[in-house]
């Protein structure tokens, strides 16, 4: 651990007022009003400001420790993450396992807020969650698996360090479409938002308010600042390019992702969780083992 | 000095998980604690390997047989419990005695 | 420093692993021993175990989630709102719990324990992949290829579609009291049904 841990919270922080500011560009795309940069924090300090709801019995251990868990989670992804080739905030040597476990906890973490306030939306929206969310893990390891084979390395260092001469997107093109569809199931958005679905009237999130509601907001951005940044590392070569310094590269590597992301959200639709599950496990596991063959066999 | 702490941690939870998988009616609790057993096993073997092997890979290698033997376990478990439920509603292990005198 | 911290996960993976028969909420049980394997994967972490201590946390995460969810299915008390205790043969399991603790302190204190600690810039994980593609191909082979036995158990065991017909022909639901009718509309058929609660 350096001291570059403390670099986190401000980068976690600005990147979700940067994606929470795309977020309400999008409406642009269909002839709605785009809104300012300044919407996000006019937002945040409005659901500050309401009242907390609270509802019978609900499991208050779990009530705060769920959201607070999201962002441990999404600090702890972002801290493996290279900053420039060789640097990075926790150096682990297993650094793809490390954003597993994130990824797996994240899980718990959105079944717990679905949990806790003991309301039957919640805890829908928590099981619908968790019946896609866990098969999702399958293609994300495989893929991450097929970007660090070139490295011959678990670090994502070594990987960054691999992709010198070519980027992985290249070499494994059908490696970022699929960690995208994890993307959008990690920060509940789009296609996959299961949990927090409108359809079942704002899932996890219907029985919250005020403070509360602000936090897990904000922890689903920052899932998704750590997400575009483990994205641009391990496929889009993370800090590596000339004449800019290190950082500013990943930052604009993250932000390219962080575009397609929400671009995906807003322009995929939702089907119903049989129907999403039946491709999760029929096309995008396969593919993903397919994939992961391929990597193997080139690396051989 | 370390080794000794760990594996009397070690021991610690294989006792916690002992007690668990013969006192506990429910088919679930009762794998809760042959998980915690099998954890037990695993800080063991984890302690052996780091501070008794030098760090030899066979230490390791019996580590990941642990947690496949874990996955196995909870896999085959569930299925047995869904495939009893369905056959008997049986969700204690009080409720299936047919076998009983 | 690591003694230290070694020591304090050890007690917090102890204590969580004692709570999960304690709590009366099932969801908390599952986590909390969820909690408990969660200081294992920490301790594998400070003892130079990089991959083990990270797939560890990794794992268990997944299934401890998949706990809670059969929790929820088959207790009926999940939340733990009421008290509850659904233990037999309480003292007899203290007493092996507590005597199988005993022995095992006994032996590691009675014997020799080697003291051969792990270099701290030995590379663990390349070691350990090179052993299991390497002198230990079978085991990791035999490993394998029971993961998938594993699988293909678990999937005809808990498939509706029986093997002598549907699963849960001639199964009835737990009823709304105690020995009473379930909810909803009743089957056509009579004959013998067992149901237990």
């Amino acid at each position: 651990m350096s001291p570059l841990v403390l670099t986190l919270p401000v980068a976690l922080l600005a990147g979700a007022w940067l994606a929470a500011w795309i977020d309400r560009l999008a409406p642009a795309l269909w002839g709605g009003r785009a809104a300012g940069p300044l919407a996000p924090l006019r937002d945040g300090a409005a659901l500050l400001a309401r009242p907390n709801a609270t509802t019978e019995a609900p499991d208050r251990l779990t009530r705060w420790l769920a959201p607070g868990t999201y962002l441990v989670l999404a600090a702890a992804g972002l801290s493996v993450v290279p900053l420039a080739p060789g640097v990075a905030a926790v150096d682990s040597p297993v650094g793809i396992v490390v954003w597993g476990a994130c990824e797996a906890l994240t899980v718990v973490a959105v079944f717990l807020h679905g949990w806790s306030p003991n309301s039957p939306f919640p805890l829908i929206g928590a099981y619908r969650y968790t019946a896609i969310g866990l098969p999702v893990m399958l293609p994300s390891m495989f893929v991450l698996i097929a970007a660090a084979l070139p490295a011959e390395s678990l670090s994502l260092i070594a990987v960054v360090e691999a992709q010198r001469e070519v980027w992985n997107l290249v070499r494994q093109p059908i490696g970022l479409p699929l960690f995208l569809i994890v993307g959008l199931t990690l920060t509940l958005r789009g296609p996959f938002d299961f949990a927090d679905g409108a359809d079942i009237a704002g899932g996890t999130s219907a029985e919250e308010s005020g403070p509360g509601r602000a936090l897990w907001q904000l922890a689903r951005l920052t899932m998704l600042t750590a997400f575009s940044a483990m994205a641009a590392t391990a496929f889009l070569g993370g800090p590596l390019g000339p004449g800019l310094p290190a950082p500013m590269w990943l930052a604009l590597k993250t932000v390219a992702v962080m575009l397609l992301t929400i671009l995906a959200c807003h322009a995929l639709a939702r089907t119903v969780p049989s129907r999403m599950l039946h491709l999760l496990w029929v096309a995008a596991l396969p593919l993903s083992f397919l994939h992961l063959a391929l990597a193997g066999w080139v690396a051989l | 000095m370390t080794l000794t702490i760990v594996l009397v941690f070690a021991a610690a939870l294989f006792g916690i998980g002992l007690y668990g998988a013969m006192s506990q009616q429910s088919f679930v609790m009762l794998m809760m604690g042959l998980e915690l057993m099998l954890n037990s096993a695993l800080l063991a073997m984890i302690g052996f390997w780091s501070l008794g092997l030098a760090g030899a890979p066979e230490g390791q290698l019996l580590a990941i047989i642990v947690m496949a033997v874990m996955a196995v376990e909870m896999a085959v478990g569930f299925a047995l419990v869904v495939a009893v439920y369905r056959k008997r509603q049986a969700d204690m292990t009080e409720s299936i005695g047919t076998l009983k005198e | 420093m690591t003694l230290v911290s070694i020591i304090a996960l050890g007690l917090f993976a102890v204590w969580t692993g004692w709570r999960v028969f304690v709590v009366d909420s099932m969801v908390r049980a599952s986590f909390s021993l969820m909690l408990s394997f969660l200081c294992t994967g920490g301790i594998a972490l400070i003892l130079h175990a990089d991959y083990l201590g990270a797939a560890t946390v990794f794992m268990m995460a997944v299934e401890m989630m998949v706990m809670a969810i059969f929790m929820v299915m088959f207790m009926m008390n999940p939340a733990g709102l009421n008290p509850m205790k659904m233990v037999h043969q309480e003292r007899l399991s203290i007493l092996m719990g507590a005597l199988a603790f005993g022995v095992f302190v006994g032996a590691v204190l009675r014997s020799d324990l080697p003291d051969a600690p792990v270099a701290a810039d030995r590379p663990a994980t390349f070691d350990l992949g090179t052993e299991l593609l390497g002198p230990s191909m079978l085991i990791f082979e035999t490993a394998g290829v029971t993961l998938l036995a594993a699988m293909v158990a678990a999937v005809v065991l808990s498939s509706r579609t029986g093997r002598y017909g549907e699963a849960d022909a001639g199964a009835r639901p737990p009823g709304l009291t105690e020995g009473g009718d379930p909810a909803g509309r009743q089957p056509e058929e009579g004959g013998h049904h067992h149901h237990h609660h």
